[in-house]
């Protein structure tokens, strides 16, 4: 019983790890963990559901201002990505946040071809993120189920090795 | 010809422009280089600064062409200036030149004309009383006649009329010697009788001429015939027809009349005219112009009838011949005077006379015949005669001809008309044109010469000197354009050296500003209690080093003030003590790893509380440590301090003589110093505190020993290679030393290294207290210094021998061990302790003596540094040293560096005195204290409790580290440690502590433990405030810092709405969330409503203001920049609007993913107050919060 949960708590520190490493999430994410307590013992979940729910819809929202390749409304393509560019840094998800940066540069020079690109990316991007996410709490379902808690990642150190990634890559 | 060399000069300067152009350029070149030596000089060491020589080229390039075209300006202005000089130079000339002439012209000539006519008129009038002269002779002649023919009336009988003749002769005799200038004067008788005088100019003889009486007959014939034929019976026929006549001749004396010689016959008619009957036809005067044989000049002869008594008939002619020599002759004396050529014409062209010498008669066959002027061999008369007659025709005008050309000359020629009646005359004056106008002519063009060269020389000294003024004028321009462009650059370096200032300021604040949350976090770390003691020296010590930091931060921007003497020393209360320490714990740091001790070694009379400028003190301080760090490798450093009072100096002399030998000099002018002290601040309680900084460094040679406190000066000018510097500390530290009325030297010092030495006068405030040093004689204490720095040891031991305390000093591991063993084992083994160790005599009496006390308390201080850390060995020394623990106190000097197994190794052990080196008096103090303190409670304990086992009473103390803060004196830890210590407001030494209790034994009274909670809580609640105040707030230990703030969100995206609510309720805030601008605006305005009117029927009366303050619903609103249906911008609008009116200011922090400072910017300009970026910081976000909102809750706090 012990054991199962052992290597089931490594597996989930290994897997935020990574998640860290690959640069799906940062720190912002961890903070997110700290707020969650035993009042509220599903709120990263919550906001992370919520979060894709933004995203679903945020982009649904702009790959219809797209659609059309004359008279695109910018504007609203731009309020879309800011409001996705602020959620998705609340919640941690780095690579959407990048994502978003270019795609908002692209809005600006008013760039149809990049948007829609990036519009792609993003699409991919909180997908990705979502199974990954989707894994994570299944693995923290497991591990509460097998009677274990779930272990607090030392952010520090996987943001360390999150910058010796980033200077090797 | 001015015309000609005016526009050959105007002609010759822009002629060739570019060639001169280029001239002026080399000009300018030459000039410039004249101007500028600094450029021919800067060429010289090329070869060293190729670089900045191009530089300067580059520069004076363009320098220089800028230069040029005002040059090219410059030299335009110069030609036109130069052009006008000449033009009125010329037309001065031409004007002057001009009227010059014509007026001369003018005056000349009327003279010229007035001349000529007088020239003229005098022949003509000679001529004219000639004739005058003739007639009048012949007129008296003619009287004379009648009246002797009229005596002789009717002569009948040849006597009578010889006798007539003869009476006609002497008359006529008379008459002609009275008349000089006659030539002749003949009577011709009716009868063919002729008598004559006749004067021969050429020979100056007077001659009778008569014709033979005996051919004349008394006959009436002649009578009869003058009615008949008057005109032919006189006629010359019958003179001439009278060949029969004999003629004689008989010369005469010329002025008696006396005959002399013989009457020569002579033919008839042969000598002279004699003038007939057939000259006067119409019975009056006639004249005419004859020429005789033996003159050659023309002669005038004048004729009149001599008529009878009857006046009927002629009876005879007489005639009066003049010679026409004398006009001549005045005409030849005119023209000698005056030049030129007069001639007479009589108005047939026939010449009169002529200023010439030429002859007026041709010669002919037929006799001598009068010439025609235009025949004249003179070419004067005869051109001028051709002239006129070419010219005028025969008229008979008066000519005046001015420009008459004869030949090659230039003539004035003017003819008058003489109007006689029988014989009309013409006078022509011939003159040259240069005899009169020549002179003037030669002396206009003279005049016209020197005038041109005169203006050729006024224009070219016009030019020079316009050359010369433009020059200098230009040369000025330059100048100042050189001056121009020097304050340009000068303003542009000051602008830059302003930017520079203005930089350092401005970094020196923003560098500030976050060393002021370094600060202040610290202080955080430093009170959380979690922290272990390890973490908690070192968070200490990079507290200090910040506070070392920020305090050259401002030394940086006190710099420029102390170099411009601006700085005004602050007069503030300080520890002197506490600063000084501060400085060598700091500096200890640093001198731990150069291999140096630094030792601080203050005397106890220095005064614990002085007034100054406790900054500018340290500053001197650590500008002297850090120079002698500098320079010293090995060794120590030590800082020495000591004092005398101003007032009562002369006590101390005695004492601190020693000291101050070397300082002889010193002393007089301080003793001057001190007396002018005394007079000027008698009041003022003033103290000379003596201070040294002695180092075992390199030192400094003697020469250099004044001017190393100069600026940039160093003693040794490789220094700044190998140990860097500005050579700026020193000068700062004199400039501060003299500001603070004293001085500072380098003084002797035996051996290598060197000394600084000053002193300072700072005032004591009044009311401090005298310095109360404890007494540790009476409490038996023996202290064993183990330490490996020989200079700190012996002033240690030296301090503590002073104070009663018996000392032993141990230098390493072996005399350490020795001197123990000596000390606790001496009981078991006496008796080898002699023979086994060889220590000192002086050491062993020092034994001795600790032996006979009694009951002593044993204070071992150990360096860890004695101990051999580098190998495991140091645990087996603990160990041994482990034994003596009950019998002696072990205080351990721990290095900064000393790793943490040996400290919490020495923990385990039970060794909790534990003090960072350096060890200096008030650690010693404190160490000797605690010392007493605990042996004090132990045997107390000992007596309270025996028997219920708790014996074990070994006292964990431990440092304090926050009270080790001392080195700044304005941080808020000291103010907090003074507000605590509120039992007495002076901090005495005793307060002092530098060792504390913080685990109390188990016997602590309750009330006691509950006291130090309050204390505690106290202390977290001024935690919390400070960190307030600093802005910046730590989750640690707080958890609920916003307990109680309700908080309305304005956030759409549900992610960030979940987020932020997450946070902020985790700490306490209530919060209300809305999902855009409209709704937070709207449940703002309805709530405000509520919750005021609420107010106003419970609070109106009671308290107004705080209804007011108390009305609004919300302490804070997040509100999220971009949102659907009203942004953050136009909902923080609408609230300010509505708050404008009541006293109102919900403060509104805005959360936005734009990270622009100009996306900042517009949040404060709509009214928000405080700016957040997303993701949301927690620690941020609650700091931010906290520091907008501080005010209520502080409020709140108080109020409750």
């Amino acid at each position: 019983m012990n054991t199962v949960v052992a290597q089931l708590q490594r597996q989930f520190q290994d897997y935020i790890v990574s998640l860290y490493q690959q640069g799906f999430l940062d720190n912002q994410f961890s903070e997110l963990r700290k707020l969650q307590d035993e009042g509220t013992p599903d709120f990263v979940a919550e906001v992370v559901s919520l979060f894709f729910d933004d995203c679903a819809k945020l982009i649904n929202n702009m790959s219809t201002s797209l659609e059309r390749p004359e008279n695109v409304d910018f504007k609203q393509v731009d309020s879309g990505v800011h409001q996705l560019k602020g959620s998705s840094s609340s919640v941690g998800a780095r690579r959407v946040k990048n994502v978003c940066i270019s795609f908002k540069e692209c809005c600006d020079v008013q760039n149809r071809e990049g948007c829609l690109r990036c519009l792609q990316q993003v699409d991919y991007e909180y997908k990705m993120l979502k199974t990954k996410l989707q894994d994570l709490f299944n693995l923290e379902q497991q591990i509460l189920q097998a009677g274990g808690t779930i272990p607090q990642v030392d952010i520090n150190e996987t943001d360390t090795l999150l910058n010796f990634a980033n200077v090797q890559g | 010809m001015k015309g000609d060399s005016f526009s050959l000069s105007i002609e010759s300067l822009p002629d060739s422009p570019t060639d001169s152009r280029k001239k002026m350029s080399k000009v300018f070149d030459k000039m410039t280089e004249w101007v500028t030596p600094w450029r021919s000089k800067s060429e010289m060491p090329r070869e060293t600064r190729i670089l900045r020589g191009d530089v300067e080229q580059e520069q004076f390039q363009y320098a220089s062409n800028h230069c040029l075209t005002s040059y090219y300006s410059v030299f335009v202005v110069r030609l036109a200036i130069m052009v006008m000089l000449a033009i009125l130079i010329g037309l001065l000339t031409i004007l002057t030149w001009h009227f010059t002439r014509v007026y001369t012209k003018q005056s000349l000539q009327t003279l010229a004309y007035g001349l000529r006519y007088e020239l003229l008129q005098r022949p003509v009038l000679r001529m004219w009383s000639v004739l005058n002269t003739t007639s009048e002779l012949t007129t008296a002649q003619v009287k004379l006649s009648e009246y002797v023919i009229k005596k002789y009336d009717k002569p009948t009988t040849q006597e009578e009329l010889v006798e007539m003749y003869q009476a006609m002769k002497d008359v006529t005799w008379a008459l002609f010697a009275s008349a000089k200038a006659l030539n002749a004067i003949t009577i011709n008788y009716r009868n063919g009788f002729v008598q004559a005088f006749h004067r021969d100019p050429a020979s100056s003889s007077t001659f009778y001429i008569f014709s033979d009486l005996k051919n004349y007959s008394i006959s009436g014939t002649g009578l009869e015939d003058v009615k008949t034929s008057l005109g032919h019976g006189w006629n010359n026929q019958t003179i001439h027809g009278n060949m029969s006549a004999i003629w004689y001749q008989q010369q005469l004396d010329p002025i008696t009349g006396v005959k002399i010689g013989k009457p020569l016959q002579i033919p008839p008619d042969d000598l002279i005219n004699i003038a007939g009957i057939s000259q006067v036809p119409d019975g009056e005067a006639s004249w005419h112009v004859t020429v005789s044989k033996y003159m050659d000049s023309p002669l005038l002869s004048a004729a009149l009838p001599v008529f009878d008594a009857s006046n009927k008939s002629i009876v005879a002619v007489v005639g009066v011949t003049t010679a026409l020599y004398s006009v001549g002759q005045l005409m030849r004396d005119l023209v000698e005077v005056h030049g030129g050529h007069i001639y007479l014409t009589s108005l047939e062209g026939y010449l009169l006379a002529t200023s010439t010498n030429g002859p007026l008669l041709t010669y002919t066959s037929m006799g001598p015949q009068l010439m025609k002027a235009v025949d004249s061999e003179e070419w004067a008369i005869r051109t001028g005669a051709r002239w006129l007659e070419k010219t005028y025709g025969n008229r008979s005008d008066v000519i005046h001809a001015e420009n008459a050309k004869l030949g090659n000359q230039q003539y004035y020629v003017d003819s008058f008309l003489l109007n006689l009646k029988r014989l009309p005359i013409r006078g022509v004056v011939i003159i040259p044109r240069k005899f009169i106008m020549g002179k003037v002519d030669e002396r206009a063009f003279k005049t016209l010469v020197i005038l041109i060269s005169a203006s050729v020389c006024i224009f070219f000294i016009g030019c020079v000197c316009i050359l010369i003024l433009t020059n200098g004028v230009s040369k000025e321009m330059k100048l100042r354009a050189e001056l121009i462009r020097q304050l340009d650059a000068r303003r542009r370096a000051e602008a830059s050296s302003n930017y520079k200032s203005q930089f350092l300021a401005n970094m020196s604040h923003e560098l500030r500003t976050p060393m002021a949350a370094v600060i202040g976090l610290l202080d955080i770390l430093i009170s959380d209690d979690c922290l272990s003691n390890e973490q908690y020296a070192t968070v200490t010590q990079i507290r200090k080093c910040s506070t070392a930091l920020l305090r050259l931060l401002n030394n940086i921007l006190d710099l420029s003030k102390v170099e411009s003497g601006k700085l005004v020393l602050e007069e503030a209360e300080f520890d002197l003590g506490r600063e000084l320490e501060g400085l060598v714990d700091m500096f200890s740091v640093q001198c731990i790893n150069h291999n140096v001790e630094t030792v601080l070694d203050l005397s106890d009379d220095m005064p614990t509380l002085v007034r100054g400028d406790s900054a500018r003190l340290v500053q001197i301080f650590a500008n002297l440590i850090s120079n002698s760090i500098k320079f010293t490798t090995t060794g120590h450093i030590i800082l020495r301090g000591w004092c005398e009072n101003v007032n009562s100096l002369h006590d101390e002399m005695s004492l601190t003589v020693d000291r101050r030998k070397p300082w002889a000099p010193i002393k007089t002018k301080l003793v001057h110093h001190r007396n002018h002290l005394q007079k000027s601040c008698k009041n003022e309680n003033k103290m000379v505190l003596w201070f040294e900084v002695d180092d075992t460094g390199c030192g400094i040679d003697p020469s250099k020993w004044d001017s190393v406190f100069e600026s940039f000066e160093q003693a040794d000018p490789s220094t700044t290679r190998t140990h860097g510097g500005t050579g700026l500390g020193l000068c700062i530290v004199r400039n501060l030393v003299n500001k603070m009325g004293g001085d500072i030297k380098v003084v002797k010092k035996n051996g290598l290294g060197t000394i600084m030495r000053l002193y300072l006068i700072l005032s004591i405030p009044d009311n401090a207290d005298q310095i109360s040093q404890p007494d540790f004689s009476k409490y038996g204490l023996v202290v064993l210094l183990s330490m490996s720095g020989s200079a700190a040891r012996m002033i240690q031991s030296k301090w503590l021998r002073k104070h009663g305390i018996a000392t032993v000093e141990a230098s390493d591991w072996n005399e350490l061990t020795h001197i123990v063993r000596d000390l606790f084992e001496t009981g078991s083994r006496e008796n080898s302790f002699d023979s086994q160790h060889n220590i000192a005599d002086s050491l062993r009496a020092e034994l001795s003596n600790i032996q006979e006390i009694k009951n002593p308390v044993f204070v071992i201080v150990v360096d860890i540094g004695v101990l051999d850390l580098t190998t495991d060995i140091w645990k087996e020394q603990l160990n041994y040293l482990d034994r003596f623990s009950g019998k002696a106190k072990f205080a351990w000097l721990l290095k900064h560096d000393t790793s943490n197994t040996v400290k919490t190794e020495l923990r385990r052990k039970g060794h909790v005195m534990m003090v960072n080196k350096p060890l200096y008096k008030a650690k010693m103090i404190q160490i000797l204290e605690a010392v007493i303190k605990n042996r004090k409670r132990s045997l107390c304990n000992a007596i309270s409790n025996r028997g219920s086992g708790s014996d074990e009473s070994h006292d964990c103390l431990e440092i304090d580290p926050t009270q080790f803060d001392t080195f700044s004196s304005d941080d808020s830890s000291e103010t907090s440690g003074d507000k605590q210590g509120d039992k007495s407001v002076k901090p005495s030494p005793v307060l002092k502590n530098y060792l504390i209790d913080i685990t109390k034994s188990n016997d602590d009274s309750t009330s006691a433990s509950m006291t130090q909670k309050r204390q505690q809580e106290e202390e977290d609640w001024k935690d919390r405030s400070n960190r307030l105040y600093s802005g910046v707030a730590l989750d640690g230990n707080n958890q609920k810092s916003l307990e109680g703030l309700r908080i309305l969100l304005a956030e759409d995206t549900p992610v960030l709405q979940k987020v932020a609510t997450q946070m902020l309720e985790k700490i306490g805030a209530t919060v209300t969330v809305v999902a855009d601008g409209q709704q937070a605006v709207d449940l703002l305005n309805t709530q405000e409503h509520k919750l005021s009117e609420e107010e106003t029927t419970k609070n109106d009366i009671v308290n107004p203001q705080n209804g007011l303050r108390n009305s609004s619903p919300y302490d804070l609103i997040l509100m999220d920049c971009q949102m659907p249906k009203m942004d953050g911008y136009e909902a923080t609008k609408a609230i300010r609007r509505a708050e404008i009116g009541t006293e109102l200011h919900v403060p509104i922090v805005a959360l936005t993913a734009h990270a622009m400072s100009s996306d900042e910017a517009k949040c404060l300009e709509v009214g928000m107050d405080a700016y957040l970026t997303k993701p949301i910081d927690q620690k941020l976000m609650v700091s931010t919060i906290l520091s907008l909102t501080k005010s209520s809750t502080l409020l709140a706090s108080f109020s409750a």
